[in-house]
């Protein structure tokens, strides 16, 4: 068992859609056995964020450009940010990636 | 007995307490593990000292605020802030205790209808429902109601709009997203119906309906989606200004320059909304991912309902274009609501945003391009009617220099002032 993966979702003021979507992407994950560690936050926090990886809805795309954050993280854009799908075909794959 | 009045004097009547209680509750019948339990409780604890602390530093900024306004225009300039009305009547007014139970009573009830009656709707915006304990709380103090009858009332008011809302907006959202999968949350909704009217009437409609969504709209207005830059960017202007109107005696003190001193009250409100949001954030973090698993047990085939900017994806020209309009409707009802003899509403950011951006996304989706300018427009004035019609209520009560946001949470106030009050006069 490898290390929890900090992943952030971002919304305007952090504190109801980001955390809609991070309560469906934790059914998502606990359906899957995967076991990280979920954390919601605003986007005027998110450039002093230090995680793995960072969820947030299409329309932040061009803001998160602008910020200087560790290359390292990984982004993860939603069209629809409480779509369980498109959280599994997106999300997943990244997780799957930084967990091996 | 001497147990019993400690537990009651000392702990039930602390607010904060009460509200960890109830996420530590919730957090048991989920049966997650001890530590969780213990983490989930103290940070809900946490964030309610945190939205404290975020209040206060709110009003000292509004308190300076309303004295350089009242010698600048001898008027009385009044702020739309739902968060420093929360604020308020948390801390100032010591309601808390009433407000976290109606909190809780409103997830009962909706649970209640939704298992019961065809509307699945199950409401997870934590700060709308908390907004509407608020503001419920506050209808029965204005009724002269008992804390017992306010809370039970409060509880089944709340929990009628909890469903209600996403009900009414559902076949607009259904239109938005394209599915019937999620359901709109948030108690801003009798704006976006108004909205939604207005786009029907002035609108486009048939073949010469244009959506919003074709236009290009310049990339720099997309920094307004953070919401507390976009709140800084209104609030701190709008001190100096006043700061300039009132003169070095009021606004300044010995030390500090009048119009710097604007500047820094200016962004001490911003860092009042700050502080008071991630105190919002702690304090929800625990209860709502608690109340959405146990309601998802109860109620078969719930439908969740999600805060506004679920939507924004589907269409971000509209928010942007909804922001604007319904921005330039409540500087004109700024100017309009004094003569009707209203009280001067200032332009509240916050919701200017989210209803404003939500309200442009209805009025595109019913009337097109004119429909969401025209629309938005007589949206911004709107909401700056509600709070305006709730101003001498709150003062009443010991509110300074704040009046609520948030239309269904207004509504449901001014039911309790006009209708309510009056019959139990009457009775």
């Amino acid at each position: 068992m490898s290390k929890k993966l900090k992943i952030y979702f971002i919304c305007g003021a952090g504190l109801g859609s980001s955390l809609a979507s991070q309560m469906v992407a934790e059914d998502v994950l606990n359906s899957l056995n995967l076991d990280e560690s979920l954390e919601h936050e605003a986007i005027s926090s998110a450039p002093g964020l230090r995680t793995d990886i960072i969820v947030s809805a299409e329309n932040f795309k061009s803001q998160f450009e602008k910020y200087e954050l560790d290359p390292a993280i990984k982004f993860v854009f939603l069209h629809n940010i409480v779509d369980p799908k498109e959280i599994e075909d997106k999300l997943v794959p990244v997780i799957n990636a930084l967990s091996n | 007995m001497g147990v019993i009045d400690f537990i009651i004097n000392n702990i039930l009547t602390q607010a904060a307490i009460t509200i960890a209680l109830i996420a530590m509750l919730g957090l048991v019948l989920q049966r997650k593990s001890a530590g969780s339990v213990l983490t989930g409780t103290f940070k809900t604890l946490l964030g309610f000292q945190v939205l404290s602390a975020g209040s206060a530093i709110i009003v000292s900024s509004l308190t300076y605020f309303g004295k350089i306004f009242q010698h600048a225009f001898h008027l009385n300039g009044v702020v739309p802030s739902i968060e420093a009305i929360n604020g308020q009547a948390m801390n100032t007014l010591g309601l808390g205790n009433e407000i976290a139970f109606t909190f809780l009573g409103i997830f009962i009830v909706n649970i209640l209808i939704a298992r019961f009656s065809p509307w699945k709707y199950i409401f997870l915006t934590g700060q709308a429902l908390l907004w509407m304990a608020t503001m419920t709380v506050v209808g029965g103090k204005l009724a002269g109601l008992s804390s017992f009858v306010t809370v039970l009332l409060g509880s089944i008011i709340g929990g009628i709009f909890a469903v209600a809302m996403p009900a009414v907006a559902q076949p607009f959202v259904r239109k938005i997203t394209g599915n019937d999968a999620i359901a709109l949350g948030h108690f801003c909704t009798i704006g976006y119906m108004v909205e939604a009217g207005a786009a029907y009437v002035f609108g486009e409609h048939g073949e010469n309906k244009h959506s919003v969504e074709d236009i290009k709209l310049p990339k720099s207005m997309e920094f307004l989606q953070d919401t507390y830059l976009s709140v800084a960017v209104i609030m701190v202007p709008l001190y100096m200004i006043t700061a300039a109107f009132a003169g070095p005696k009021w606004a300044g003190t010995e030390t500090t320059n009048y119009i710097m001193n604007a500047f820094m009250q200016g962004i001490q409100f911003v860092v009042g909304v700050y502080v008071l949001l991630a105190g919002v954030r702690l304090l929800l973090g625990e209860i709502v991912p608690a109340f959405r698993g146990i309601a998802m047990k109860l109620v078969p085939n719930a439908k969740p309902a999600l805060d506004c900017p679920v939507l924004f994806p589907y269409a971000p020209n509209s928010v942007i274009l909804g922001f604007i309009t319904t921005t330039i409707g409540t500087v004109l009802g700024m100017f309009l609501m004094p003569v009707f003899g209203l009280a001067v509403i200032l332009p509240g950011m916050l919701t200017n945003f989210f209803a404003g951006g939500t309200a442009g996304i209805f009025g595109n989706v019913v009337g097109g391009r004119r429909g969401a300018i025209i629309g938005g427009v007589i949206h911004g004035l709107f909401i700056t009617l509600l709070p305006a019609l709730l101003v001498t209520a709150l003062t009443g009560l010991g509110f300074v220099n704040a009046s609520a946001t948030d239309s269904d949470t207004i509504v449901a106030a001014l039911m309790y002032a006009w209708i309510l009050a009056p019959i139990l006069k009457a009775v």
